[in-house]
């Protein structure tokens, strides 16, 4: 047990370190000209070389890991300010999740309707798989301003948006889940005399959840953009798409930095969330 | 157009023809018609529609889209070829366009709200050289080059790792992560590294195409049946031969998977990238700044062009597919 665990980190930890031992000495190189030329005009800095200045740049070109390390306490407590990334971190999660649920609602009514009626899904069905290849985050700034003039504000336009984003993948994936049970199986249904209400709660719900699951994991991560392009487009007063669009306006460049990785945690967290939540729904699966 | 309507619906459909829809075609035709008279009649007015104009127009709309809707269950009933397959999706497009322009001038709704499809139309070519090179910037410069960038780096990288299980270890992980960073948060890092221009884009296409290209093309090259490996090895087949007979092909499936799912990204990241600052071109500048002032007929038209260039990108890649990997299962009728 110990031995493969420490094979399954091993190289993790080697690939790792080999980053960061070129990370380093990229910082001196990026850093380096502006280094100098700091020191140059005399600025107040907490070093005397621009070697050693390299780490301690106020805007650096690339941010060293001391100062990524320091932004990250700076930005992290306490974890409720409006300037912390937590806070912040939990709106967009918010906004995220609730986009997420609100797209696999209206998704499975689509879904079903494809289904169940092939005139629908002649007339629809091209338009939905059209506008997937469309970059429907064009979209944002447009429904946030047009959601606000109907008076709908705060977190529940950047769910909308997150909705409307995870909407297409979750459709087709909960269409072809709720189309995947087996002729014999269908049949199966028949011969026991199901309407197509049990049909549905017996056999094709159940058996759409998989597809379900895995559109979910495609979206989340389309839908986390929408968030956060979302709080970006708008006056917002919490969430990682407003603190990105405050640091960009100020050119914070280890805030940027911290925010990217911030944002890149929550990503992956809330996939993982969903990986959790799959696995409690489907038991059967594993 | 078949490819874009993989079949999800239960009804299995009959082969042949039976009598045209009389009644159907007859009620799509009036309601059709009926909007069209409703839209020449209030084409130059700017205020709403007395209610009983309003009340013709509710009517119109039911009607004709009882007729659509009858048309596409006729059609639904039988077996057709691509083409007119795709008869109800275009009615229905027609029909909602025709029915949306009726609306909103019936309702005089400003075009600071919603703008009217034949405003938007209109703007597509009144400010069409102002989009053209929108489009160039956005498209060709940020989004295509970065592609390139992106798949350029991740092709060999997938060889390597592929070639090495030290890596599948210890760099797969990370990579799996970074798939997962969202766009917008890495726009604001390259625009301050990379500047304002167009570079700072394509950087950001670049790594976001770069992660799942990589992912796809390790997996196809890994998970190869283990039967045809077995095969190669009768044949006595060296490692290099066995390397382009059967892995490269099976590999090619899942890459033109990643290649069709990167170029969204690349449109995504290009004009997401933009938000964040951009030297006044490219479709997500003008969709940022438009939407700020209200300019929504502009809005749309930038919408509508990153689109088709979206769509057209979208099917290449598709073509290629299907020229190159016309054999896998997927693809075969």
């Amino acid at each position: 047990m110990r031995h493969s665990r420490l094979a399954a980190w091993g190289p993790l930890l080697v690939v790792a370190a080999v980053a960061m031992a070129i990370y380093l000495p990229l910082v001196v190189v990026a850093n380096y000209p502006l280094a100098a030329r700091t020191l140059a005009r005399g600025a107040t800095l907490p070093c005397d070389s621009a070697l050693a200045c390299t780490f301690f740049l106020r805007n650096p070109v690339l941010p060293a890991p001391n100062q990524l390390l320091g932004g990250i306490l700076a930005l992290s407590w306490p974890p409720g300010a409006p300037y912390a990334l937590p806070l912040n971190a939990w709106w967009t999660a918010i906004e995220t999740v609730v986009g997420l649920s609100l797209a696999a609602t209206v998704g499975f009514l689509f879904a079903v309707l494809l289904v169940l009626s092939r005139a629908f899904q002649l007339s629809v069905l091209p338009w939905i798989v059209a506008s997937q290849t469309v970059p429907i985050v064009a979209l944002a700034p447009m429904l946030v301003v047009l959601l606000g003039r109907y008076g709908v504000q705060g977190w529940l336009p950047k769910a909308i948006i997150a909705a409307y984003i995870a909407f297409f993948p979750i459709t087709i994936g909960l269409a072809k889940g709720l189309q995947s049970p087996d002729r014999l199986a269908l049949d199966l249904m028949k011969t026991w005399n199901a309407t197509t209400f049990q049909v549905f709660m017996r056999l094709r719900i159940p058996a759409s959840l998989p597809f379900l699951f895995t559109a979910l994991k495609v979206s989340t991560a389309a839908a986390l953009i929408g968030a956060i392009v979302g709080e970006m487009s708008t006056i917002s007063f919490a969430g990682l798409g407003k603190m990105l669009s405050e640091n960009a306006r100020a050119s914070d460049v280890v805030g940027t930095w911290v925010l990217m990785l911030a944002c890149a945690l929550l990503g992956i967290l809330l996939i993982a969330v969903v990986d959790l939540v799959e696995r409690l729904v489907t038991p059967w699966r594993r | 157009m078949a490819t874009l309507s993989p079949a999800v619906s239960d009804q299995r459909p009959r082969p042949g023809m039976a009598k045209p829809p009389i009644a159907a075609l007859v009620l799509c035709l009036l309601g059709h018609l009926a909007l069209v008279a409703f839209l020449l009649a209030w084409w130059r007015e700017e205020t709403a529609a007395p209610f009983a104009y309003r009340l013709l127009l509710g009517l119109a709309v039911a009607v004709g889209g009882i007729g659509v809707g009858g048309i596409a269950r006729h059609l639904a009933r039988h077996q057709l070829d691509p083409v007119r397959a795709f008869v109800p999706a275009l009615l229905t497009l027609l029909f909602g366009l025709l029915a949306l322009e009726a609306v909103l001038r019936a309702y005089a709704v400003p075009p600071g709200l919603w703008p009217t499809p034949s405003a938007v139309f209109a703007r597509l070519w009144t400010a069409r050289r102002v989009l053209l090179a929108d489009a160039w910037q956005t498209f060709v410069l940020e989004a295509v080059v970065g592609f390139g960038i992106g798949v350029g780096w991740a092709l060999p990288t997938a060889l390597l790792v592929a070639r090495c299980p030290f890596l599948q270890r210890g760099f797969m992980p990370y990579a799996a992560a970074f798939a997962s960073i969202p766009i917008p948060a890495m726009a604001p890092v390259a625009v301050h590294m990379f500047g304002l221009g167009w570079p700072s884009k394509a950087a950001v296409v670049a790594v976001t195409v770069y992660f799942p290209v990589v992912v796809n093309s390790v997996r196809g090259l890994l998970e190869v049946d283990r039967n045809l490996l077995d095969l190669m090895r009768s044949y006595a087949a060296d490692e290099r031969t066995t390397f382009w007979r059967v892995r490269i092909p099976n590999a090619l499936p899942f890459l033109f998977t990643a290649l069709k799912l990167g170029t969204a990204l690349a449109m995504i990241g290009a004009i997401v990238g933009e938000f964040f600052g951009a030297t006044g071109q490219g479709l997500g500048f003008r969709i940022q700044i438009e939407a700020g002032r209200f300019g929504f007929d502009m809005v749309w038209a930038a919408i509508l062009v990153a689109s088709l260039l979206g769509i057209a990108w979208f099917g290449l890649i598709a073509g290629l597919e299907r020229r190159f990997t016309g054999w896998h299962v997927s693809l075969r009728e």
